[in-house]
């Protein structure tokens, strides 16, 4: 196994942080790319090291959200039984999987997520009739002093691709924040600052049921994941502070481009 | 919108972990010392696991049976996933 410089994992580290946190995910998505295509870190290594920034990432990020007031408790409490559920299930088969089938998986799923982020980032989500009730998973969102009522639909939909999300997390090493923002953006009706906010509470739960197992099984490389997770921790504080000031509208087509750049690139390597 | 006073207590408890965690990951890199990277790790794990045990408490707390018990469900999930070595 090639080893990069710790200074290199380390920045790796960073930038997917920075990035994850501006988006609302946990930069896992970013992460293992670029440790496996750009740094050549094995797979497994790659994927745990991930599981494990992931949390930091997502942790400093819901710190922010949480004093914002812009993650939805609740719904991510409701999301969560699903989510938890598979990412245990996701963590367990891990291994049945060949690396090359983790990368096809990997390119698979950025691909749909792209697509769907792009057909639907012209639609808002948000209802301006204060006089509608938000109901029990819903809730009220502020923004450039307007204050903007949404209910949750689909919730069938939701715990769903909660559950799928929490597999592939387990699976490939992401806190799942890649698929849950966009489908409770497009299918759920959740604005998409809220979807990310309540994303980055979600995924530290997420991450952490497979990351045991990782860890358990011995799949956790030091100073590899050490190296990489340091990194995590300022280029995430600062993603998420950066994260308020970009327009929703640019956060998805931003979202969606990465996607599918990404996403070619992994099934590509799989090749 | 303002943080309720659960809310303010996760902040408070994703903040010891991560500070806790990346100090002693920070050490471990410096010193090259595997073992406080691997507690770095294992603390930075544990942060989750903690904001579940915060929240499952809080919603005790308020009475809100119906969300204590979801959470309780989570921490059930993830309690189990500490068990589980092979795969």
């Amino acid at each position: 196994m090639i080893t990069p410089s710790p200074l290199l994992l380390t920045l790796t580290g960073a930038g997917s942080g920075l990035v994850g946190a501006l988006l609302g995910l946990g930069g896992g998505v970013f992460l293992v790319p670029l440790l496996t295509l750009v740094l050549g870190v094995p797979i497994r290594a790659a994927i745990a090291a991930s599981l494990i920034s992931v949390i930091a990432t997502a942790s400093a990020s819901a710190v922010v959200n949480l004093n914002r007031g812009m993650v939805n408790m609740r719904l991510g409490l409701v999301l969560e039984v699903a989510t938890s559920l598979g990412g245990l299930a996701g963590g367990l088969t891990s291994t049945m999987l060949s690396p090359r089938q983790l990368f096809i998986l990997f390119g698979m799923t950025l691909g749909v997520m792209g697509v769907l982020m792009l057909v639907r980032s012209k639609l808002r989500n948000v209802i301006a009739d204060l006089g509608v009730e938000p109901g029990l998973l819903g809730g009220r969102l502020r923004e450039d002093d307007r204050t903007y009522v949404y209910r949750m639909k689909n919730l069938p939909v939701g715990l769903f691709m909660s559950l799928v999300a929490g597999a592939i997390s387990g699976l490939l090493g992401l806190g799942g924040g890649i698929i849950k923002v966009p489908v409770l953006n497009t299918f759920c009706g959740i604005p998409i600052k809220v979807a990310a906010a309540t994303s980055t509470f979600m995924i530290g739960v997420t991450a952490a049921a497979s990351a045991f197992i990782y860890f358990n099984r011995g799949d956790v490389s030091l100073p590899l994941t050490a190296a990489v997770a340091i990194g995590a921790f300022p280029g995430s504080a600062l993603g998420a502070r950066l994260a308020t000031r970009i327009h929703a509208r640019y956060l998805k087509l931003f979202m969606a481009i990465i996607l599918l750049l990404v996403g070619a690139q992994m099934a590509f390597k799989a090749l | 919108m303002k943080p309720s006073p659960l809310e303010r207590t996760i902040e408070v408890i994703l903040t010891v972990g991560l500070v806790l965690s990346g100090s002693l990951l920070l050490l471990g890199l410096i010193l090259g010392h595997p073992g406080l990277q691997r507690y770095g790790i294992l603390i930075l794990m544990l942060t989750p696991v903690g904001r579940v045990v915060v929240v499952t408490v809080g919603l005790i707390n308020q009475r809100d049976w119906v969300f204590a018990l979801i959470s309780l469900w989570i921490l059930g999930v993830i309690a189990s996933s500490m068990f589980f070595s092979h795969g």
